[in-house]
């Protein structure tokens, strides 16, 4: 365990103060976004984005070029993939993601062991290193935001009434393929900008989480898409600390942390209804 | 709006109209529709029936296998669609879930009139309020909708379909699941909404005996059309009686 003194000397290191700037950012990014996913009930569309993802970066070290770009084209395809097979009335939607992730991950593991030593670990894509962020990567999660924020408030309208209704949506003339596809490209957009940081595994927790917990509380939409991001940063800021503080894994602490908060907020929820 | 349509023009017109469900399910077949502006039409038939398909057809929901769909005059497209207001059948209105408050859900309605890129303004907001007033719910609007009893939320749902002001008003079995005293009132405002305020209305329902009091147009639907015309020919005509040839029981139950 670190001392209370050591901790202060880790938090003035520049690696860690980027570590909390990236752990912000994407917080604010997946915990937004995660309203539209959960409400929208296709809560496992991170699982089989960022699984596809991994296969996609695999692809790319493979292929020995620029493996995040590979990586982001893959995650493009594949959001638009599950989305059409989302929408298709033939095939149920828990599936078609299931498909997506199992061949995500396979080939994803077929190809680093067919160019063994090609220097990443498994490990880093997985869990990510959110302590070794350096300042390119910062900015362009910053570029990233900037740019989802931007679409969503320019559709916010739109994205709301697709949530809250496709058929309702539709029926009233609202073109809502374009929404669906455009949340699933979004989601695979920010899949791409956190699994450096936080790995394949996490972001798909962190797509779900801090919306699930907002939820609950609540009182309208607009609290809702509010709360969820001060949940996902709360999350992000307290699981770094408990990190650094027990020289554990920051970015499994971070999504445990948001669990905790859920269950936290449910329990408070529970105690306050008597 | 100008929709520059002569006097007898109908605002929906379905022709020959046949939709069949993956799995060889016939849903509807040679339907032939007019619904005409300031009609308030009554759409019945048993569970099954096809109703709910026939609505989702002129919603642009369901694309019919065979004939075809015009709206106001033209073929239908996501412009049309937005001079109508739908609620859904009960089971299909929303997640109650949902965290949305009643002045929240009612507002979205205004969202395809204004177009993309524009912000919902204060005048989307007078006319939320406006249209929460008419159905009497303009004391609830913080409420989250989770938390009202049946009659209310259809209201919500209601006052959303007409809060952009819509030519037609389609509504899929609104009463199914409502008390017999919500019922009455309920009709009630139907009829203040065609009257006087001159939407055209489309309902479907299995409740015979009230629809045949409150529209002026019948329709009776078992995969095919099999009776359109006012409501006193229906009362005279022998539709009823071959509506009495389904088992009765499909037909007085408010549930399936
Ligand atoms: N999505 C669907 N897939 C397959 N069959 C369907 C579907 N929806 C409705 N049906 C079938 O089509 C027929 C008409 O259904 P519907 O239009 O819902 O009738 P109603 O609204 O009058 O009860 C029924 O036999 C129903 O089982
Ligand atoms: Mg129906």
């Amino acid at each position: 365990m670190t001392t209370l003194n050591e901790l202060m000397l880790l938090l003035q290191a520049g690696f860690v103060q980027r570590a909390f700037i990236i752990g912000l950012i994407v917080a604010v990014l997946s915990s937004i976004l995660s309203v539209f996913i959960v409400l929208k009930r296709v809560s496992l569309i991170g699982d089989g984005l960022s699984h596809t993802a991994f296969g996609g970066l695999a692809l790319g070290y493979y292929l020995d070029i620029v493996p995040l770009w590979v990586a982001a084209v893959v995650v493009v395809l594949g959001s638009l993939g599950i989305t059409r097979a989302i929408r298709s009335t033939r095939i149920s939607s828990d599936a078609a993601v299931a498909v997506f992730l199992q061949l995500g991950l396979s080939s994803g593991i077929v190809l680093i062991s067919l160019a063994r030593g090609f220097g990443i670990s498994i490990e880093s894509l997985l869990f990510g290193s959110i302590l070794l962020v350096n300042l390119d990567q910062i900015i362009i999660a910053s570029v990233i935001l900037v740019g989802v924020l931007g679409v969503i408030f320019l559709f916010y309208k739109e994205l709301v009434y697709t949530t809250f209704s496709e058929t309702q949506a539709r029926a009233s003339g609202v073109q809502t393929w374009f929404f669906d596809y455009l949340v699933a490209i979004l989601a695979g957009v920010v899949v791409i900008a956190a699994i450096p940081i936080v790995g394949v595994l996490l972001i798909s927790a962190l797509l779900v989480l801090p919306a699930l917990t907002s939820i609950q509380i609540g009182k309208s939409f607009k609290q809702t898409i509010i709360m969820s991001p001060i949940f996902g940063i709360a999350s992000a800021f307290l699981g770094l600390f408990v990190s650094l503080i027990f020289d554990i894994a920051s970015g499994a602490t971070i999504v445990l942390m948001a669990m905790a908060i859920f269950v936290a907020v449910l329990g408070a929820k529970r105690v306050s209804a008597r | 709006m100008d929709l520059n349509l002569g006097a007898n023009q109908p605002i929906v017109e379905l022709e020959n109209v046949r939709v069949d469900y993956p799995g060889g399910v016939q849903a509807i077949d040679k339907v032939n529709l007019e619904i005409f502006e300031k009609d308030l039409i009554g759409l019945i038939g048993p569970n099954g029936a096809g109703k709910s398909t026939l609505l989702g057809v002129i919603l642009g929901l369901i694309k019919p296998n065979h004939g075809s769909v015009r709206l106001f005059g033209e073929a239908l497209k996501p412009k049309n669609l937005r001079l109508i207001g739908y609620v859904p059948q009960k089971a299909q209105l929303i997640d109650t879930s949902f965290p949305a408050t009643v002045d929240e859900t009612v507002l979205l309605g205004r969202v395809p009139g204004a177009g993309l890129f524009h912000r919902l303004n204060k005048e989307d907001h007078l006319r939320a309020e406006e249209a929460m007033k008419i159905l009497g719910i303009d004391g609830l609007k913080e409420r989250r909708i989770g938390q009202l009893s049946g009659g209310q939320f259809q209201r919500v749902f209601i006052a959303k379909a007409i809060v952009d002001k819509p030519k037609l008003l389609i509504l899929d079995e609104p009463t199914t699941g409502v008390d017999s005293l919500s019922k009455s009132e309920f009709y009630h405002t139907l009829s203040h909404l065609n009257r006087d305020l001159g939407i055209t209305i489309l309902l479907s329902s299995h409740d015979i005996g009230i629809v045949t009091k409150l529209a002026n147009k019948i329709a009776c639907i078992n995969r095919t059309l099999y009776f359109c015309g006012p409501t006193s020919e229906f009362e005279t005509s022998s539709a009823l009686s071959k509506l009495y040839d389904y088992p009765a029981g499909l037909m007085t139950h408010d549930h399936p």
